[in-house]
């Protein structure tokens, strides 16, 4: 059996490869860059670059608290979200009341309107926008959290 | 006792401090994100094949669960009432824990990575007040943002940081942030430390401390110099100078290695060569895909197999080979190529593998490349870039594996003729989570 000392060394770190991953969530669009110095007529448009539009860049103000999540179902119709839109989700931002919110309740993750007005009667409301559906009333004892803030929805017209 | 040693605490001046922010149950906290239900519930998360627990919720160490210890053993204990198991789910922690560090990036003055979930900061000289409340708002932002408990230990030595980030973890009322910057901190801090817990020491150097009647860090780092010198190599004393308040671990030291080794065990033993090329071409494809991300090359491919040493009844061996390639390259296809060449030199028929490996060896930055003068060609070379972004970008969106070159597919022996799988269909995790936030079909389901 030929095993090198060098191997013995790697042998020990069952999990080292994992130290080295780095995920990139960036944008993946690329930025035009200023044109390079050359001979000839300077282009008209030179001194007008901008950066394209980029989604990633202009709508999500923290990417590290950015999620996404796909909607199911009809309870929020009424505001303008169907079945199968994408909604924008931020942890990061505070939720206040009349906010579209994400929180987690009997297993599941809901969008709801969060409804912040009988606070002082102790118990505060997640609203459907359907009247078909009932609002969660939720009293202070439960173990609620809300997950993150709405920011977006993302509806899709045509595949 | 020598007093130039300990000038690290005892000097009036503000002196340069480290933190270390640390993930608290790394991998458990990234699935709790996306089920808070699983909060204050006992929660393991399993190796690759589902083999053993590599990380435990804090319920799950109260139970009496060992780091490490075989799944069905633990079942045998355990039911799925008592203990949630999940499989591992890198894709998930990965993307997770580089939230965790752009966020701790942006915070700190000088930052370096030191693990998937640990990281030292520099904060520049200062009180201790201000570093206190620089972790407790760091620390709070991150769990806002992202759900993950972070903890973080501050000290005028990385070892020291690393003491503090243990009382941070262990007591509420630190706030998640534990500073040591009095002398006197120092030594409390020291006096209830085991010298097996501290960073750079270990299980295995402890016993022979305990012989010496050290049992805790404090007792250690009250021995004298010369004490030391005479029983421990360069880097313990270099442990031991950092407890007494002395800076001396390079940065170099504690940051990670200039190789990217993928490697794994096998769900049972491999004694083909067409299986072990198909894994070997995986695990290339994958350091391939991990030096284009952080824009380097390489110029070697180093490949192991080994087979299972713990089965005593059948015949050992175990290899490995570096193969030098013609350019430094990051190409999926050139060093799927030169893996496969390093493995057919190793391969010997008639052992039972059971671990495979394959390492990016000789890094640089992917910019400066020497090109060979023989074999360069610009043309192949843009055709493989535009390859390799193509494949990048479509795994990206789509998931890992979605696009594989064919020597990365594994011929279904169940089903002879059919359809090759990919690479991500052939690990088992049985118990594996969703990876909400990398791939598309697994985002949040909203009722």
């Amino acid at each position: 059996m030929h095993v090198t000392d060098r191997f013995e060394e790697y042998e020990g770190e069952e999990h080292d490869y994992l130290k080295l991953i780095e995920a990139d969530f960036g944008s993946l669009l690329d930025l035009p860059f200023a044109s390079a110095i050359r001979a000839g007529f300077p282009s008209s448009a030179e001194g007008y670059e901008q950066s394209s539009i980029d989604f990633n860049r202009d709508m999500i103000r923290h990417p590290e608290a950015t999620f996404y999540g796909r909607v199911y179902g009809d309870s929020m119709v009424d505001a303008g979200i169907n079945d199968g839109d994408i909604a924008v989700i931020d942890r990061s931002a505070e939720a206040s009341d009349g906010d579209i919110v994400v929180a987690y309740i009997n297993g599941e993750f809901t969008i709801k309107y969060l409804d912040l007005s009988h606070r002082s009667k102790g118990y505060i409301e997640l609203r459907p926008a359907n009247d078909a559906f009932e609002a969660i009333r939720i009293s202070s004892a439960d173990e609620f959290e809300v997950w993150g803030v709405v920011l977006w929805t993302i509806k899709k017209w045509k595949g | 006792m020598d007093h130039q040693e300990m000038e690290g605490l005892t000097h009036t001046q503000p002196r340069r401090l480290y933190a270390i922010c640390d993930c608290d149950n790394c991998f458990v906290s990234c699935e709790r994100v996306f089920r808070p239900d699983l909060e204050g519930k006992a929660v393991v998360v399993l190796s690759n094949n589902d083999g053993c627990v590599v990380a435990r919720s804090s319920e799950a160490k109260a139970l009496g669960i060992r780091m490490g210890v075989p799944y069905f053993e633990m079942r045998r204990e355990f039911d799925e009432s008592q203990v949630v198991a999940f499989s591992s789910n890198y894709e998930l922690y990965a993307d997770m824990t580089a939230r965790v560090m752009s966020l701790i990036k942006k915070a700190a003055p000088a930052f370096f990575r030191y693990s998937i979930d640990e990281a030292f900061c520099m904060l520049p000289p200062g009180e201790a007040t201000e570093a206190k409340s620089w972790g407790e708002a760091l620390a709070k932002r991150v769990r806002k943002f992202t759900g993950m408990p972070l903890s973080i230990g501050i000290a005028p030595t990385k070892t020291l940081a690393k003491v503090a980030v243990r009382f941070a973890k262990k007591y509420r009322a630190y706030n998640r942030c534990c500073v040591i910057s009095t002398d006197e901190q120092r030594r409390k801090a020291l006096e209830l430390t085991e010298v097996a817990d501290v960073w750079g020491i270990g299980r295995r150097m402890a016993p022979r401390l305990r012989r010496e009647r050290v049992d805790n860090a404090l007792q250690l780092a009250e021995k004298p110099l010369e004490w030391v010198k005479a029983r421990f190599n360069i880097v313990f004393q270099r442990t031991y100078l950092e407890l007494r308040g002395v800076d001396c671990i390079p940065d170099e030291k504690a940051a990670p290695k200039k190789t990217i080794l993928t490697s794994r065990s096998f769900d049972g033993l491999v004694s083909d060569l067409d299986t072990l090329r198909t894994h070997v071409a995986n695990f290339a494809a994958r350091g391939a895909e991990k030096l284009r991300r952080q824009g380097s090359v390489a110029s070697t491919v180093g490949v192991f197999i080994v087979t299972n040493r713990f089965r005593e009844d059948l015949p050992q061996y175990g290899n490995m080979i570096d193969y030098r390639m013609a350019n430094s390259t990051s190409s999926t296809v050139e060093i799927v190529e030169a893996a496969h060449k390093a493995l057919d030199k190793i391969y010997r028929p008639g052992y039972q593998y059971k671990k495979a490996g394959v390492m990016m060896i000789g890094i640089s930055d992917g910019n400066v490349r020497q090109p060979d003068l023989f074999e360069y060609s610009p043309e192949r070379q843009e055709r493989m870039t535009k390859l390799d972004r193509a494949i990048d970008l479509i795994n990206r969106i789509q998931g890992r594996d979605t696009v594989t070159i064919g020597s990365q597919r594994y011929d279904d022996k169940a089903h002879p003729g059919g359809k090759s799988r990919p690479f991500a269909d052939v690990i088992r995790h049985d118990h594996r989570s969703p990876s909400p936030t990398t791939r598309w079909p697994d985002i949040i389901k909203l009722k």
